[in-house]
Formats: C-alpha cells, structure tokens, sequence
C-alpha cells in the first residue's frame, strides 16, 4: 500500500485521467519512475477508509527513532537485503496512513521519554521527566501526585474487558513502558520513592499492583534488579537493588503470574496466565550482542500476542524498542540502525499475526536525537560508513570518500553533540582540536563500536525537537493525516475501540 | 596539550623486533574481541592470558589521581562511571595497570594499551575496583 495523499479522491481522479490522456505525448512515459508513480496513484484511488471498530490496538514506539532515525535504519536494512538502501520499504512505511507528530513537553521543547509516552497513553501533554500525572503536577514533587494521577489507556480497555501488554528492549520500569502502568512525579523512581512520599508508590510496584489487579496480563523487557532486593541474587545472576527488602519477583509469582528469566522460560510459559519476564538486571541487550538466551523483540511481540490473542474482546499492547535511543546516546548510529531493523522485524510480524479488519496498529517514535546525516554521497553509499562520491557515470557511488575542507573523509551520519566531539579536553579544562578531527578509515567508520564525530561537547548525546513520524494502519488509521500533536496518538485508539461512541 | 610522560615508547622502539604499539602485525585486539555474547571469555581470550597484547580502546576518566590504574573502555565516557555506588557500567571494560603513574589522556582520544593479559576475579587493594580481566606491566599511546 501507499501513503494517504492529502488532496480528495475526485481531485486525484480528474488529475490521473488527464495525466493517462496526455501520457502518449510524455518522452519519459515509458521510464519505471514514471509508470511505477503511475501505478501508486492507481492504488491511492483505490484506497477505502476501515470504519470497522478495532478489537485489537498495538502501538509500537521505537525510542528516540525520529524521521532521521528511521531513514538511516531504511537504508540499513535496504543494504543488507542487497540493494542500495533508498529503495527499501520499511514494514511500517508500506502501511497506508502517515502524520507528522509534534513531541514536545507542556514545559520543554526537547523532550524527554515519560512525558512523551505518556501523552501517548492518557491523551494529554505531560511535564518534563515526569509520567501520567496531570499538568499541576510538579515533576520531582511527591507532594503533587495526589488529584493529578490521570485515566490511563490500559486502564480504559480493562474496564472493557480487553488485556493489556507492554513489551521492551529497555527496562520494564523505564519511561516509555512505565507509561503503560505507572503513574509518578519522577521517571527515576523505578524501585524507591523520596523519604516520605505516600501519595504514590515505585514504578516497579505499580507494575506488580496492575499484574495483579489484571490491568496488565503480560510484562517482557529488563531491569530484575528494581524488583530484587539489595542484597539478593537476581534471577540473572547479578544483585539486587530495592532498598525496601521487598522481593517482587516472590510476590508476583504467590499472586500466580508467571515469571521468565530466559528465552527458554518464556517459551515454556503458558498463555492463559499473565506472564513476567525479564531477561536481564537492566536494559535487555542491543541486538548486535544479544545472546541466544535473551528473546529478541519479535521474539517478545510473538508471545505476548500469543497470550493476549485468547481474549476474545480484544487487547492493547505497547511495544518498544528502547535501544534506539541509548544507541544514539552513545553517537554509536551502528547499533542504533542494528536495533532499527530488530524493531521493523517485530512490526512485520505483529502485522502478519494479526488482521487489518479488526487491529489498528500504530509505528511511531516518542521523540528525535540530535543526529543528522551529510552529503553528498552516491548511490549505495554504506550507511554506517564514510559518505562515498557520487559517481557520475553509472548509479552506485565512486570508489573515493568526499573530503571535507580539510581534506579528510566523513561518516554519512552525524550528531550535534555527545561524547565524541572533535574538540578535546585539554589539561586547563578547555576543549580545542589542535591536530583537526580524527582520520578515520572505511574500516574504523564501520565498525560496530565506532562513534560517529561529533561537534559540541556533551556527557551524552541529546534528544532533539524534530517531529517524528506514524505510520497506522487497520481500523480507524485514516484518522492520522498531517502533522499532530502528540497526545491525539491515544484519541485515535480510544476512538477506533469504541468506533466513536 | 598533554605531553606523554611515562611511556618509552621512542626508546623501546628502538628495536625493529618490537613494534610500536600501533603496528603490532596482527593490529590491535578490540575490547568485545575478549567477550563472548553471554559475558564469558572468549577463545581469543583465554587463548592470549598471561601473554602481551594490544587492544585499543578509550581511558575513562581517573578514579584516583597519580595511580598506576585506569579503565580501558570500548567507547569514550566522559564520566568516571565507576566512582559512584550504583552507576550503571559499561560493558566490555578492561582494568590497566601501568608500569608508571598514569598521565591521563582525553577520555575521548582513541588509544592503544600493550601490557599482559591477566583473567579470573581481582580486587585492587587500592581503589577497591574488582575486575576480571586485565593488563598487568602495560603501556599506552594515542592510536
């Protein structure tokens, strides 16, 4: 399928049948580009709005995997299909409806990961580093919790009888899954709250109180260590880190939720009871060093459709991939774009374990990274690697690097800031580059742990402003189009399970 | 700038049959080339314990000042992340222990370490810093 254009059917028509009248007379008619745009407009023309009342609602948030995010995980995944990269489709870029969305904080232009997750759940902006709370709420600010606390998504569809998941590479206790059940006047209180702080409890907490009131049926990601107490081994071997002696692990499994440390173990668990998982103390590996022991995200979309599938009213599942944004983090795009394509596995398969007529789904990002990609580079050019020549005879790139000014070679991608920087910290504190930017190799540039160089120096890369992208499609995706705001993500999912009553 | 102070790497190069620590024949051994997924040793590991290698990597900042010690990370950290209580560490770290006191080098300046490779639990008397792999009598230079 193709993206919505914004303009009406009959307008597209009249202009389609014009164009077939006059396309004798066009030299180029003959060209692919030409009958292949030809064709996109057939299908456009062919596209009818699914007004069906969804059952099923899968939101899937790829962290930190803004417009330039995704394009470098296209390119990627297009490389090592065999083909330049431009010309791939990302499962999420053939779905048929696309907006713009606008991320921003109630008091933060650059966003942060809890409030955008959580404008996504309640269907309202939120404040900085805080999750699910009201916009009185006071982020770090126990004392302003109580009367804020908002309705959450997940909570509407228990009331409707419908299950609940959330799935991530990240800790289960992060901000971006945390906004699935959690409510908190801090994204950092993942296993202990301020001195006392009783208006709400840990975010750790509140997932246990929700699996076992059934607001959330099943639970896979990392971060054991927030549910283990200090001074216990956790199920993975490391330590525990809850200050309160209280073991949640215990108290999830005597409630008789399931619970997973392995790929092996979430395998042997059964669908009709809820299911926790965590595979490591904190966040579950990038992709590229991932042990067989750990399930990958498709691994963990497959199971917990599996599980929430048996509701014949229907589910919610939110999945991340948390990874993305540590990747960009770190200005190591490498693993970044290798969890990129770990994240569009996991849609093409939620995609074809479910159905279009009776599940919405939903591929977006919660906020963008300071990260850009530079030119001119040629066809094919190796989107992890220094940004080649554009040939100009032929398609693929010319076999020689583009220098820069001062004659040295450049990656594709860059960032803005980070730990990276070309500027140096001398012994007097200042940061210069007496000897210019490093000179790198194709081989150094591609290599799994190479950082890509960037300008201002930074402990860690930022998150940028820039709007992200959505891609929907199944009942009610037609409700995306043009550039929205965040919060209306969960508008559109309250509207297509209730089909507008 | 900083100046190198402790290394002799001009006067051990002196000998043609000892490379300077950039040109060793084989190149220099990445961090993760020590680690297997499941964050046991490698065979590349085990196969050079007790025998001088070069790896390549970044100094993270200094835990203690005018030691003899710093953490050879994968990728530049401009924090020292081993200085807190309950800092989330890197992976595929490695602890050098230098024939001289240590005169730091950027955190974000790629750097290559000659020394022993040592295997298997230690805890520095010092800095109380437990390891598991390390490079004993070890010299380091800008890559």
């Amino acid at each position: 399928m193709i993206h919505r254009l914004s303009v009406s059917l009959i307008a597209v028509a009249a202009a389609a049948a014009a164009g077939a009248a006059q396309a004798e007379d066009i030299a180029q008619a003959q060209s692919q580009w030409f009958t292949d745009a030809q064709a996109v407009i057939q299908a456009t023309l062919a596209k009818t709005p699914n007004t069906n009342r969804a059952k099923n609602v899968i939101l899937f948030i790829a962290d930190g995997n803004g417009v330039a995010s995704n394009y470098m995980n296209r390119l990627w995944a297009g490389q090592q299909a065999g083909g330049m990269g431009d010309e791939y489709i990302q499962p999420q870029e053939a779905f048929p409806e696309l907006a713009l969305v606008k991320t921003y904080n109630i008091n933060a232009q650059t966003p942060d990961s809890a409030p955008t997750a959580g404008a996504m759940n309640t269907g309202v902006k939120q404040r900085f580093n805080l999750i699910n709370l009201g916009e009185n709420a006071i982020t770090d600010d126990c004392g302003t919790v109580a009367g804020n606390e908002l309705t959450l998504f997940s909570e509407l569809m228990t009331e409707a009888g419908k299950s609940v998941g959330a799935v991530t590479t990240a800790r289960l206790t992060h901000a971006t899954p945390a906004a699935v059940y959690a409510k908190t006047a801090h994204r950092n209180w993942e296993d202990e709250v301020p001195e006392g702080c009783t208006a709400q409890k840990d975010i750790a907490t509140q997932l246990i109180d929700a699996m076992e009131a059934g607001t959330v049926d099943i639970a896979l990601g990392g971060g054991a260590r927030y549910f283990i107490p200090k001074g216990t081994a956790t199920p993975n071997g490391g330590k525990g880190h809850r200050p309160d002696a209280v073991n949640l692990v215990e108290r999830a499994q005597a409630a008789g939720i399931q619970y997973a440390s392995d790929k092996a173990s979430l395998d042997a668990a059964t669908n009709d009871k809820p299911i926790l998982g965590m595979w490591t103390d904190s966040h579950v590996s990038y992709e590229a060093d991932r042990p067989e022991t750990e399930p990958s995200l498709a691994d963990m979309t497959k199971k917990a459709l599996e599980v929430l599938g048996g509701n014949d009213k229907g589910f919610y599942l939110e999945v991340e991939a948390g990874r993305v944004d540590h990747a960009n983090h770190d200005t190591n795009a490498k693993r970044a774009m290798i969890d990129g394509k770990a994240f569009a596995d996991a849609i093409a398969l939620a995609d074809e374990m479910t159905n279009d007529e009776d599940t919405l789904i939903i591929v977006t990002a919660d906020h963008e990274h300071a990260i850009a990609m530079n030119g001119y580079c040629g066809r094919g050019t190796p989107i992890d690697g220094l940004c080649m020549d554009v040939a100009n005879e032929g398609i693929k790139h010319a076999d020689k690097p583009v220098l820069a000014a001062d004659g040295k070679p450049y990656t594709v991608v860059g960032y803005l800031n980070g730990t990276s920087s070309v500027l140096i910290k001398q012994e007097d504190g200042s940061y210069t580059a007496p000897e210019g930017r490093p000179e790198i190799t194709q081989e150094q540039a591609q290599d799994l742990d190479y950082n890509q160089q960037v300008l201002i120096p930074k402990d860690s890369e930022t998150h940028s402003g820039v709007d992200v992208a959505l891609y929907a499609k199944g009942p009610w995706a037609h409700l995306f189009d043009g550039t929205i705001e965040q919060n209306y993500i969960f508008h559109v999912m309250d509207y297509a399970v209730n089909n507008g009553q | 700038m900083l100046t190198r102070r402790a290394f002799c790497l001009a006067a051990c190069a002196v000998s043609l049959a000892t490379p300077s620590l950039s040109q060793a024949a084989d190149g220099p051994i990445k961090l993760r080339d020590l680690y297997n997924k499941d964050r046991s040793f490698s065979d590349l590991a085990e196969s050079l314990k007790g025998r001088d290698v070069i790896v390549e990597g970044f100094m993270a900042p200094p835990l203690k000042a005018d030691a003899a010690f710093f953490v050879l990370t994968k990728m530049p950290l401009a924090v020292c992340p081993f200085c807190e209580p309950d800092t989330e560490w890197p992976q595929d770290i490695l602890a050098i222990y230098t024939k001289r006191v240590v005169d730091v080098i950027p955190f974000n300046v790629l750097i290559t370490v000659r020394g022993i490779l040592e295997l298997g639990p230690y805890t520095d008397p010092d800095t109380g810093f437990w390891s598991m792999a390390r490079l004993g009598n070890a010299r380091y230079e800008r890559f």
